[in-house]
């Protein structure tokens, strides 16, 4: 009896090691790599570092910070990042449903649109970004050659520091609506058809079907497409990068693009650092509210 | 009636349908097409139709491959050898993360697996210009700047999280009864994950690895930050053509087809995983 139990004793041991063996290359790589450098941009984000005669690490106080408040690119990048946060989740979020209830009904090349569909989401943003630039040329741009000859006149989609952030919100929508479309569709295909089907039955058509049996079955999939779709969306840089490099001016700088000119074209280190930290808050924030407001439809059942 | 506004919804669901495909195929074949102009008919443009208003030449095709291959070569080795071995190491210790927090238990301090899973996971909200400006400080001291394994290291610790999080998706669904059975005849708990586990999940592990790979393989900031010549990858290629030789909009098609090849076929292949591996339905 007792051999047994320190056998079985035995047993357990190993079986917590080999758990916490197959947990290890995670843990450690995450500590290392994202833990202690999230860890090191905060000491930078204090200090002064130089590169003069070996790398030199001095603590500088708020000297960073305060200055940063100060900026008034900061306020500029925050701004155009949350306009494209906002307006790009949105329209997408729109087509995205559009386009899933549309393919979701009984039609022919189901399969051929969806595929179609998530074409633009492979590429690389910077292939976007160029593609921008060659579709929104001034002078050599078909789009602007097509609304000359309807009449509308051609545009300065990327010269006129009015019109450019409007611009890059058009390719960031091109390029990640189809998310929003594979997450929405996915979704859809999961409601079972009965739900549908009873509803029909006791009269419910078109928009009263869709509002009262089938947005509140899809809610918990578009609330996780949405947040999925926001906590990305902060990250913009590629597509901007390449199309206007932030300009004409400041007018389409975002928070990562000002942290990196900052950071390594200018090489301040530790003021880049306080930038690209300062980034956290609107994205913890805009979860936070996100999911207050939301709180009533996750928990949603099937009754 | 009935059929008559059937018919008429049909048609206007088919039209909404073509006007998106339109949208999204524009720019595609403006890219192709523009890999087949002329200098002149870039600069004269815009031409829209071949053997209409513009003659197309393959030589730009010609040129990147066989003229300037020793410039394309070294790129496009490096991001097949950093998206390859960073998705390869991000699934192998995503889905034996994921496959430890659904089947032991776990207690660090006050965390215990829901908190490890959702600590693992949430790694991903953060915006990675956070920690891309310490990770240069990092490589600069560990003398890795401008290596394929600097890229490797970070693809695996940004990967990671989705892996775990995709494949205990997958590991969740599983009958526990299986890996017993082995455990029971002998199989250690190791044998028993990957000779047993694993090959259950494989459409769940295609899927996951498709995905880290377009990821790797599109990645833009972290490798403008962390390279320079030597392990330069395609996206960053393909980002340096304007500043450095101006609008050579030919070129830059051809560069950007390039990189999109691989990716087409490995979605094309791997297709039927993908939609229905994204988003496991029933969790």
């Amino acid at each position: 009896m007792n051999a047994k139990k320190r056998k079985q004793r035995a047993t357990e041991f190993i079986e917590q090691r080999t758990g916490r063996a197959f947990l290890a290359p995670t843990v450690i790589i995450l500590l290392a790599l994202t833990l202690f450098p999230f860890l090191l941009t905060i000491i930078l984000s204090f200090s002064r570092i130089t590169f003069a005669d070996g790398v030199q690490i001095h603590f500088a106080g708020l000297a960073n910070w305060s200055r940063l408040f100060a900026d008034a690119r900061l306020w500029n990048a925050l701004s155009n990042t949350l306009i494209l946060v906002v307006f790009g989740v949105s329209v997408q979020f729109l087509i995205g449903l559009w386009l899933a209830l549309l393919v979701n009904r009984k039609i022919k090349g189901q399969s051929f649109f969806k595929v179609l569909f998530l074409l633009p989401m492979l590429l690389a943003p910077i292939t976007v970004g160029y593609m921008g630039r060659m579709m929104f040329s001034y002078v050599r741009g078909p789009i602007n050659d097509i609304f000359h000859l309807v009449g509308l006149g051609r545009i300065e989609w990327l010269i006129s520091g009015d019109v450019a952030l409007l611009t890059i919100l058009l390719a960031d929508i091109w390029q990640w609506t189809p998310l929003m479309f594979l997450m929405l569709f996915v979704g859809l295909q999961a409601i079972p058809k009965e739900f549908e089907e009873a509803a029909n039955i006791d009269g419910a058509v078109g928009w009263q079907l869709f509002r009262h049996i089938t947005l509140p079955l899809l809610a918990p999939v578009a609330i996780a497409a949405i947040l999925f779709r926001t906590v990305e969306a902060f990250k913009i840089v590629d597509i901007i990068f390449i199309m206007t490099g932030g300009g004409p001016g400041l007018s389409t700088e975002s928070m990562t693009l000002f942290a990196y000119i900052s950071g390594l074209r200018t090489f301040d280190i530790s003021y880049g650092s306080a930038i690209s930290f300062t980034l956290f808050i609107p994205v913890l924030l805009s979860i936070g509210v996100f999911l207050a407001m939301t709180r009533r439809y996750r928990t949603v059942t099937f009754e | 009636m009935v059929k008559k506004t059937m018919l008429s919804s049909n048609a206007a669901t088919y039209g909404m349908l073509l006007l998106w495909a339109l949208i999204v195929l524009f720019p595609f074949y403006w890219l192709v097409t523009t890999s087949f102009k002329e200098i002149g008919d870039v600069f004269r443009g815009p031409k829209y139709l071949p053997w209409v208003d513009f003659t197309p030449t393959t030589k730009w095709w010609y040129r990147m491959w066989v003229v300037e291959g020793r410039m394309l070569f070294r790129p496009l080795v490096n991001s097949l050898v950093i998206a390859t071995s960073s998705s390869l190491f991000a699934v192998t210790f995503g889905s034996m993360a994921a496959y430890a927090l659904e089947r032991f238990r776990f207690k660090f301090g006050p965390m215990k697996n829901r908190d490890i899973f959702l600590w693992i996971v949430s790694q991903r909200v953060m915006p990675p210009i956070i920690i891309a400006l310490a990770l240069f400080v990092m490589f600069h001291f560990a003398g890795l700047l401008d290596t394929q394994l600097a890229l490797i290291f970070v693809y695996i610790a940004a990967h990671t999280p989705i892996a775990v999080w995709m494949m205990s998706n997958f590991i969740s669904q599983l009958p526990i009864s299986i890996e017993e059975a082995a455990l029971v005849d002998g199989a250690s708990r190791t044998q028993a994950f990957f000779r047993v586990v694993l090959p259950m999940i494989a459409p769940g592990i295609a899927a996951t690895f498709l995905l880290c790979f377009i990821f790797a393989w599109n990645e833009f900031l972290f490798a403008l930050m962390l390279t320079g010549g030597e392990a330069q990858t395609m996206p960053l290629l393909i980002a340096a053509q304007h500043f450095q030789r101006g609008p050579q909009w030919w070129d830059i098609s051809v560069l950007a087809l390039i990189t999109i090849i691989p990716v087409v076929i490995l979605v094309v292949s791997l297709q039927r995983y993908f939609v229905k591996g994204l988003i496991p339905i029933g969790k």
